[in-house]
C-alpha cells in the first residue's frame, strides 16, 4: 500500500461515489431512524440528494476538487429537503471554497476543510456534542482524524480513525434526549434511538476512508 | 398530604422524562426518597392506572389513564375545539401543515396539529412545547401581552435552539412591535432547519391573545428567496380573524391592528 500525498478531483469524485452508493443502500435504515423523532424522510432526501449530486460530478468530472465539492453542496442545498439539506449541503460547499481553487491538496489541509464543515454546521445549527445531531459524530471523527495525522498516520489510517469515532459517536446519541432540532421539543420520545443525521455522518467518514484506501491502491 | 402529591406529580415527570421504564430503586435515586415512600406511591399511581406495572421487566412506565386526561385536557380546550374545522380548511387551501398553540410558561404549547395533506409521513406534534421566542405561534401571542407580561417573557430563558434563533432580548422585543403593528409573526429557521412558520394571533372577548393559529413547512416554500408567500399569509390571518370572531374577539382585534 503506497503513502498518499497528494488528492485531487479524482479523489473528491470517489468519496461521492462511496457516498452516493452507501446512503442508498442504506436509505431504509435512516429513514427508519428519522421515523421515530423526524418526517421518516432523511433517508428518501439524503439518497437523492447525493444521487443528483454524484450525476453532476459524472458529468462534469474534471475541475478542481474545490470546485466540485461546490458542486456537491450546492446540488445538497437545493435538493434535500429538512435540515439535512442546508446542514450537509452548506458544510461540503464551505470545504470546497476552503481549498479557493487548488488543484490538488494533502492530508493535513482535508484537516482544514473538515474543520470548515463542522464549523458551518456549528454556525447554522447552533449545536454541542451531546445535542444528538450531526456534531456527535462529526466533532470526534475530525479530532481523530487530527490524532491520527500527529502521531504519524497517512490519510488511510488517519481516515479509518475518523469513521471508528464517528461511529462511537453515532452510537453514544442512543440514549440521549435531542436537544436541537424537532426532536428537542417532542418531549422524551428521542431518547432509546439513534440520530439519524449522526449515522449519516459516520457512513460519510466510512466513505471518505474507502476513498482514502482506493488512491493508496493494494 | 401536598408533599404526597408533589412527589406522585415527580414520579410522574421522572417516567415521562425519557427513560420509559424505571424500577423502584431507580425512581427513588433519581428523586431522592426512600424505596418505602416511592413505593407506597407508586402503588397509589397503580391503583388509578396512572402508571402500570411492565409485567416482563418489573418495572413502571406510565399508564393508559395518562392518555385520557390528555385527551380530556384537549377536549376542553375551548380554542382547539374552535380550531378544528379552521385548521382544516387552512390546511386545504394552503396545501401545509398547520399547528394551534397556547402559550404556557416559557413555550407555546401545541393543542391541534393537522398534517400536510399530502399523504407524507409526519409525526403529530400534539403536546410539543416550543420555547416561544422561537416559533411564530409563540411570538404571535406574546407580541399581544401586556408589558409586564413581555417583560416576564424576556427575562425568561431565552434557548438557541438554531443559528437563527433570536436570543438578545432587545431583538426580541422589537420583533414583537412590528408583529403587533403588522398582525402576524414569521418565524424562518428559528426552531428547526430548513422550516419556516408563519403565525397571527386569536383574540378573545378581553382582547387577550388565547394562542395562536400557524402555518409550517420548509423554508423554500413559505419564504421563497427570503420572501414571505402573501397568498398564504393572507390566509393565516384570515383564518385567525375567523377563529378570534369566533371566541367574540373580533372587534377588539380589529383594534390592534
Amino acid at each position: 500500500m503506497g503513502r498518499v500525498t497528494q488528492l485531487d478531483g479524482g479523489f473528491v469524485l470517489r468519496w461521492m461515489r462511496e457516498m452516493a452508493g452507501d446512503i442508498h443502500d442504506q436509505r431504509d435504515f435512516l429513514t427508519q431512524l428519522d421515523a421515530a423523532i423526524g418526517d421518516a424522510d432523511h433517508g428518501i432526501n439524503m439518497d437523492r440528494g447525493f444521487a443528483a449530486a454524484l450525476a453532476k460530478l459524472e458529468a462534469e468530472p474534471d475541475g478542481p476538487p474545490g470546485d466540485l465539492l461546490e458542486t456537491v453542496g450546492t446540488t445538497l442545498v437545493l435538493s434535500v429537503g429538512g435540515a439535512a439539506g442546508p446542514l450537509y449541503g452548506s458544510a461540503i460547499r464551505q470545504m470546497g471554497r476552503a481549498l479557493d481553487g487548488a488543484k490538488t491538496f494533502d492530508a493535513e489541509t482535508l484537516l482544514i476543510l473538515l474543520r470548515a464543515g463542522l464549523e458551518e454546521v456549528q454556525r447554522l445549527g447552533a449545536a454541542q456534542v451531546g445535542d444528538k445531531t450531526i456534531v456527535d459524530a462529526l466533532t470526534p471523527a475530525i479530532e481523530a482524524y487530527e490524532r491520527g495525522l500527529r502521531s504519524g498516520d497517512d490519510l488511510v489510517g488517519a481516515t479509518s480513525r475518523a469513521h471508528a469515532a464517528a461511529e462511537e459517536g453515532m452510537r453514544a446519541t442512543i440514549p440521549l434526549q435531542a436537544r436541537k432540532g424537532r426532536a428537542s421539543y417532542l418531549g422524551a420520545r428521542s431518547a432509546g434511538h439513534q440520530d439519524p443525521g449522526a449515522t449519516s455522518t459516520t457512513i460519510l467518514f466510512d466513505s471518505l476512508q474507502r476513498a482514502a484506501a482506493w488512491e493508496a491502491g493494494p | 398530604m401536598i408533599q404526597s402529591v408533589r412527589r406522585a406529580a415527580s414520579i410522574l415527570r421522572e417516567l415521562g422524562a425519557g427513560q420509559p421504564r424505571l424500577g423502584i430503586t431507580e425512581l427513588a435515586d433519581r428523586l431522592g426518597l426512600a424505596k418505602a415512600t416511592v413505593y407506597g406511591l407508586i402503588r397509589a399511581l397503580e391503583e388509578d392506572e396512572l402508571v402500570e406495572r411492565d409485567a416482563e421487566t418489573g418495572k413502571y412506565r406510565l399508564g393508559p389513564a395518562l392518555l385520557q386526561l390528555g385527551n380530556a385536557f384537549l377536549d376542553g380546550h375551548e380554542l382547539r375545539a374552535r380550531s378544528l374545522l379552521w385548521a382544516d380548511s387552512l390546511a386545504t387551501r394552503t396545501s401545509e401543515a398547520v399547528r394551534v398553540g397556547v402559550p404556557n410558561r416559557w413555550n407555546i404549547l401545541i393543542v391541534h396539529h393537522v398534517f400536510r395533506p399530502d399523504n407524507s409521513v409526519q409525526i403529530l406534534e400534539v403536546g410539543a412545547a416550543i420555547p416561544w421566542h422561537a416559533s411564530a405561534l409563540g411570538k404571535a401571542t406574546a407580541a399581544y401581552r401586556d408589558e409586564a407580561g413581555i417583560g416576564e417573557l424576556l427575562a425568561g430563558p431565552l434557548p438557541r435552539l438554531t443559528g437563527r434563533t433570536i436570543v438578545e432580548p432587545a431583538e426580541l422585543r422589537s420583533a414583537l412591535e412590528s408583529i403587533r403593528h403588522e398582525g402576524h409573526a414569521v418565524e424562518d429557521q428559528e426552531a428547526v432547519i430548513g422550516e419556516a412558520e408563519l403565525a397571527a394571533p386569536v383574540i378573545d372577548h378581553d382582547g387577550h391573545a388565547v394562542g395562536a393559529i400557524g402555518v409550517v413547512g420548509p423554508v423554500e416554500r413559505l419564504l421563497p428567496d427570503g420572501k414571505v408567500r402573501e397568498d398564504v399569509l393572507a390566509a393565516v390571518k384570515e383564518v385567525a380573524r375567523g377563529l378570534s370572531r369566533d371566541l367574540g374577539g373580533v372587534r377588539r382585534f380589529a383594534n390592534h391592528r
